[in-house]
């Protein structure tokens, strides 16, 4: 047995040990991705390093062996610089999305991809699920959202973007006009109430998703009919059927409504805080308001906002939409009131309500024209359906799975296993520290039955090559080139489902990346 | 498949072997049977073979010797060693690109007649710039004589073919004339002396014996002729051309004039020399002249690596045992223990000479210690700095002593198999080992039994095919293992678990030359020179701007200066001296201020530099220390293994900086940036190539950081980064036409009696028309003026 020291902690691990298994050992977890139980352990992404407290040095753990009296360093500040600085390398060389860019670019960060998915494989209703997992009040938005992700849709310079808007009018249609429309499961009552003032998109959506998480919400509104100014839309670009449709699922869902109630300074004071246990303010643009009501008051009480939690400065009370910042885009009170509604929550189980942390992403931007058609490998070439119906009406079954298809997964298929990904967000790396010089150009090797390999992902670790010697596969992969150009690639110019006749599978599991990845995963 | 594909790979591979081992030499093989690795002939090797695609696809992307295309009838190598590039080699580089009418991404001309590609150094770094078409090489080429070159090139490569083959008659001989014939001699035109010596000889029917000696060392003045006669002082003729040789010969000899065989008088014929610094065509010497710049040159140098200099033959047993080799391989055999052996060599306190300065008799004690059936000893001559050529000179000069050094080293640490690893760009180097190797067979130096001692040691040479990564040992291991050259980490160390999980000793191939005399003279006559914490001697090739370049060994611990001022002659031209750059990419350049640095491993290390393997660039004011730093990173970036993270992105991110920086668009950040990315992937990287490679930069950084100032200011001071300057002709013009009639892009109209302009919008700064301007009215300035 050998003994030495990990932070100080006395360890005594058999010979021939690593010292990151040494390290797990005591709870210690190094992170790592190039590292594989059983395979030649020939260090490369460094994202590993330890110190030696004795000589200064810095090494790959998964590589080093255990020796006697070694004192480690695994949580020096210079080790987690040269960890952090590892991946800021590895990231300035990745050239691949996260998180598709519709998704990021969507304000209330709806899994677009995945809808396009579900949609053009005919699961409406999945995909419906989807969106609500995000958004609310998607009939309504499909009508009038000003869709900032067809904007940032990677298929619009090639020939015009994905129609998403439309896509999710189209499964919200099905499911307002449905008998058994969809309601996410609640969680068990909490028992506590929240008054919810003002019956406009942030407010119905914050009810929405209070009532999801067991809440009992009464939107107090002063107008007779509810959605605030939703309902100043013109019948043209939003149909008051499409309107009453989805905010009686709001109501079937549950949410309780109390209209012609101007809640004045004294209501609040004698009827809301007494009787409830949360407020939040969703009342729409200020200028509106007029003189008597209390949120008036409120307002000329300055009453501050804090933009990443909503909380105001009176505890318990909550505020979002426009009343806090004129919001010109419906979707983006739509995703305040889901946030504000998550703050409400954390209130309520005496938690400190905070900004909601989105995962790292990595970006790279626009295609080049050269990389369409690697792109335009996972969708169809068809160029957008325009609805037959017309814009309002929106898609047959037939044209939204057409037009879904023409979606390009821009998105990764390894957004929740990536290493890269999960250790960037853990050492909060700069992606575009070293994004200098241009970038590579992207490739998808997509004419595999079971995975998809996109090179510029890679991190050059060599486990899918070992796995195709290991197993003999006749052709396999190779290391080509050297340096900073060395890629992992298909020998002799054959194809990639020559190559990987039996190991695709275990090559997109060992994969540290999004480099490969299994097709399944949708 | 083609048939005749099909049975030169059948029979390639029959010849080198089926193992996956056997990779590397079969490639070698196919290459020098098609000129390139043609597709199906690698297809039929992995049906033929354990050799896998994978393995064939990765091996033969690695190394930058094996081409996947089909090239031109000729390879025109231009070399960008460091030597090369403080000399122009880029600007030649891009004359031959506009000579055959490269387009971008191009290498090869529409007729296929010439290849055009770049090589990390020939290893003539004395006469640089240097261009190798084929096997004939051209040295101190400019931009304005490539023409010139492919010209002279296509000629001779007629009269080559017509080539006689010549007899000379050993009878009635009258003399000895010897010719150096090291890379530098014969790139300088030794062998077309040596052919149009024997041309002579032969018609006039004069029998002397022609004595190929090894590299003479004093590069610069090559090639050199020495002649020898019975009752005359021997004679010196430096920087010969071949038209000249005829009449060298008749004034010394007479057609079949009956004379007694010279004996051969071993003094040391450079004491008493005579060379200048400025070459001038044909310069004869008399050996009895003193107090001459070639007694300076040879002053401060002691022989021990290079023992003989300029007088062994290199292929000659005979005489090399004559001159006491192989004895100590002998005494090692009959007196000394393994363990007396490895003790004698601590005690010389010899530490490795390939960089790191490891304890030598150290090392060979790990091996000795570490039980073993079967031991491996490696010979290191895997020199791939730029701006070295110390292995290669040793190995084609003194092949029997490296062969020596290195069976006392198997005896001592009880291997039985060995081999050379010499890189394949080093084609003479091989030759003579292979040769030497052969010879010792027939003589049992080498095989079973050696010298009836029971001691049995086989010893073969492994070529390597290209990457400068293989001189880490590990890399190197790798390699002959028929794998990508990527190092793995340290410990284990080679010595205890090195080639096929052996216990494996490494050595450089002048740590190897050092051994036999070391035995032969004992550890003392050894420690005594050299300093404190280094020992003996350190063979440096000593090129750039210097006035006397060449081989050199010096006592370690002396001072920069003496070697630059005194060994060297100084600097050229009248310009001031600014740095050494010491190490190669691994190294660092060393201010002037600095000179009087002792030249040992630790005070190089302190100053920022590292020993490496002994390249010295001698750079003067006009070079840019910016561009230097560049030039290494480059070429360390282009060298890594791409294998861990902050050597393969971590160089090229440095690397964007300073390309940045050099072509003026740098920011303080980037500055900030640069040297933190040196700090972490100095850290950071796996191997020696990688912690290293930040040095160059480093220590400019360190030491000349005001000039990268300037740089983020938009101006470089010597004007070499080109991107920041323009050029101008000033009011010397004398209206001659020249520039304008060689100017490639038509930036300069030919006015004639006028004083002529440069258009810059047109000029691609190629530079031909300051060189060929007579009046030196041509001038770079800074492009922000």
């Amino acid at each position: 047995m050998i003994k030495l020291k990990i932070d100080n902690k006395d360890v005594k691990v058999p010979v021939g040990t690593s010292v990151l298994k040494a390290a797990e050992s005591v709870g210690t977890v190094i992170p790592a991705m190039c590292f594989m139980e059983g395979f030649t352990n020939n260090p490369s992404c460094m994202v590993c390093l330890v110190k030696d407290k004795n000589s200064g040095e810095l090494f790959p753990s998964c590589a080093m062996k255990v020796a006697e009296g070694m004192e480690i360093l695994s949580e020096d500040v210079e080790v987690k610089e040269a960890r952090k600085e590892a991946l800021e390398l590895l990231l300035s060389d990745h050239v691949g999305d996260c998180e598709a860019p519709c998704r990021i670019g969507c304000p209330a960060y709806m899994d677009i991809p995945q809808m396009n998915r579900l949609i053009a494989a005919g699961k409406f209703k999945e995909a419906l699920i989807k969106v609500k997992e995000e958004i609310a009040l998607p009939l309504i938005l499909g009508y009038i959202c000003q869709a900032p992700c067809e904007k940032v849709c990677k298929r619009a310079p090639i020939d015009q973007a994905v129609s998403i808007c439309q896509l999710k009018k189209f499964v919200a249609a099905i499911d307002a006009k449905a008998n058994n429309s969809y309601f996410p499961a609640k969680a068990e009552s909490s028992g506590k109430k929240i008054a919810i003032v003002g019956a406009g998109p942030a407010g119905l959506a914050c009810a929405f998703y209070l009532t999801k998480e067991g809440h009992d919400c009464v939107i107090f509104d002063r107008n007779t009919n509810a959605g605030g100014s939703l309902r100043n839309i013109p019948e043209t670009e939003l149909t008051n059927q499409a309107l009453i449709e989805e905010i009686d699922v709001i109501l079937k869902y549950g949410v309780k409504f109390k209209l012609n109630q101007n809640v004045s300074q004294d209501y609040f004071e004698k009827k809301i805080k007494k009787e409830f246990d949360a407020v939040v303010l969703a009342v729409g643009d200020k200028k509106g308001l007029s003189e008597t009501d209390l949120e008036k008051d409120i307002v000329l009480d300055n009453l501050q906002v804090d933009k990443n939690t909503f909380e105001t400065d009176l505890k318990g009370v909550f505020a979002c939409g426009s009343f806090i910042r004129k919001q010109d885009m419906a979707v983006k009170a739509v995703a305040q009131g889901k946030a504000a509604a998550r703050s409400v929550n954390k209130f309520l189980s005496n938690e400190e309500p905070e900004k909601i942390h989105r995962m790292f992403n990595s970006k790279f931007g626009k295609l080049k024209p050269e990389e369409f058609d690697e792109y335009l490998k996972e969708a169809t070439k068809d160029e957008r359906f325009t609805p037959q119906n017309g814009n309002l009406d929106g898609y047959t079954p037939e044209e939204a799975i057409n037009e879904a298809k023409r979606c390009m997964h821009c998105d990764c298929r390894k957004l929740d296993n990536c290493m890269l990904r999960i250790y960037a967000d853990e050492y909060q790396a700069d992606r575009r520290k070293y994004l200098t010089g241009e970038r590579k150009s992207i490739k998808k090797y997509n004419n595999h039955d079971s995975i998809v390999y996109e090179p510029e992902k890679c991190i050059k670790c060599g486990l899918c090559i070992e796995i195709t010697v290991n197993e003999k596969e006749l052709t396999g992969f190779a290391f080509v080139g050297r340096g900073f150009n060395v890629r992992v690639d298909v020998p002799f110019t054959r194809s990639i489902d020559e190559a990987l006749t039996k190991t695709a599978v275990k090559c997109a599991d060992a994969c540290p990346t999004g480099a490969i990845s299994l097709k399944e995963n949708l | 498949m083609n048939e005749e594909i099909i049975n030169i790979v059948d029979k390639i591979i029959a010849e080198k072997g089926k193992n996956p081992d056997a990779v590397i030499p079969v490639l070698q093989e196919i290459q020098n049977a098609f000129n390139y690795l043609p597709e199906d002939a690698l297809k039929r090797l992995c049906d033929n073979t354990e050799i896998t695609p994978s393995q064939v696809y990765g091996i033969s992307t690695f190394y930058t010797q094996f081409r996947h295309k089909p090239v031109g009838q000729h390879i025109i190598k231009v070399c960008v060693g460091t030597a090369c590039h403080v000399k122009g080699a880029m600007q030649v580089f891009d004359a031959f690109t506009r000579e055959l009418n490269l387009k971008e991404g191009e290498d090869t001309d529409a007729e296929g007649r010439f290849t055009l590609d770049k090589i990390a150094c020939l290893g003539c770094c004395t006469i640089a710039p240097v261009v190798q078409i084929d096997d004939v090489t051209y040295g101190h080429v400019n931009t304005e004589k490539v023409t010139e070159i492919l010209e002279d090139f296509l000629q001779g490569s007629n009269k080559h073919r017509h080539r006689r083959n010549l007899r000379i008659s050993k009878s009635k001989i009258q003399g000895e004339i010897r010719i150096g014939l090291g890379s530098c001699c014969i790139a300088s035109g030794s062998s077309e002396v040596k052919e149009e010596l024997e041309n002579t000889l032969n018609s006039q029917n004069i029998h002397v014996d022609i004595k190929h000696v090894g590299c003479v060392g004093i590069c610069n003045q090559v090639p050199l002729m020495e002649i020898h006669k019975p009752g005359e002082t021997p004679s010196f003729y430096a920087k010969i051309k071949p038209e000249e040789v005829k009449g060298i010969i008749t004034n010394h000899f007479k057609s079949a004039s009956p004379v007694d065989r010279l004996i051969n008088s071993f003094y040391n014929f450079f004491e008493n020399i005579v060379l200048e610094n400025t070459p001038i065509t044909l310069r004869r010497y008399e050996a009895d002249k003193r107090d001459t710049p070639v007694s300076e040159f040879l002053k401060g140098q002691i022989n021990i690596a290079t023992e003989y200099r300029g007088e062994i033959k290199p292929s000659d047993l005979e005489e090399y045992k004559r001159l006491g080799g192989f004895l100590a391989l002998q005494k090692c055999l009959s007196k000394l223990s393994a363990e007396q052996t490895i003790k004698t060599i601590i005690q010389a306190g010899l530490r490795g000479r390939g960089g790191a300065g490891f304890p030598t008799g150290i090392k060979w004690e790990i091996v000795y210690k570490t039980k073993s059936v079967r031991k491996f000893v490696i010979c290191n001559g895997d020199e791939g700095d730029p701006g070295a050529f110390m292995d290669r000179m040793l190995l084609e000069s003194y092949p029997y002593r490296i062969i020596e050094g290195v069976i006392i080293a198997a005896y001592a640490v009880g291997a039985s198999e060995g081999l050379f690893y010499i890189r394949a760009e080093y084609p003479l180097a091989v030759a003579r080992i292979k040769e030497a190797i052969r010879v010792c067979r027939e003589e049992n130096i080498l095989g079973e039994n050696i010298l009836n001692s029971g001691f049995s040691f086989h010893l073969k040479v492994f070529e390597g095919a290209g990457a400068f990564v293989c001189g880490e040992e590990t890399a190197l291991i790798a390699s002959v293992e028929g794998k990508r050259g990527m190092p793995s980490i340290r410990p284990p160390y080679p010595a205890i678990r090195g080639l096929w999980g052996k216990p494996t000793l490494i050595n450089n191939t002048e740590t190897f030359s050092l051994i036999p005399w070391i035995i032969r003279n004992g550890a003392d006559a050894f420690n005594k020179t050299g300093s404190e914490d280094s020992k003996g001697t350190k063979v440096f090739a000593l090129a750039g701007k210097i006035n006397r370049g060449g081989l050199i060994e010096v006592p370690m611990g002396i001072s920069i200066r003496t070697i630059v001022e005194e060994i060297g002659g100084g600097i050229p031209n009248g310009k001031k001296f600014k740095a050494v750059q010491i190490g190669g990419p691994s190294g660092g350049c060393i201010p002037a201020s600095m000179a009087d640095t002792p030249i040992d491993f630790e005070s190089l290390k302190e100053a920022g530099a590292m020993m490496g393997s002994g390249g010295l660039v001698v750079l003067d004011e006009t070079d840019c220390m910016i561009d230097i730093a560049r030039y290494f990173l480059s070429f360390t970036q282009d060298q890594s293994c791409g294998k861990c993270t902050f050597c393969r992105i971590g160089t090229r991110k440095m690397l964007e900086r300073l390309n940045k920086i050099t072509s003026g668009n740098g920011t303080e950040k980037d500055l900030v940036q640069l040297e933190q990315l040196a700090q972490s992937t100095k850290k950071g990287s796996l191997c020696g190539l990688g912690k290293t490679a930040p040095n160059p930069v480093l220590s400019t950084l360190f030491h000349f950081r005001e000039e990268y100032e300037e740089h983020i200011k938009g101006h470089c001071p010597t004007g070499k980064c080109t991107d920041m300057i323009v050029y101008d002709i000033t009011k010397d013009c004398n209206g001659c036409t020249k520039c304008a009639q060689r100017c490639p892009t038509e930036a300069i109209v030919a006015r004639p009696y006028e004083i002529h302009t440069i258009d810059t919008e047109k000029c691609i700064k190629c530079d031909i028309c300051r060189q060929v301007c007579p009046v030196d009215a041509v001038r770079t300035v800074s492009s922000r003026q």
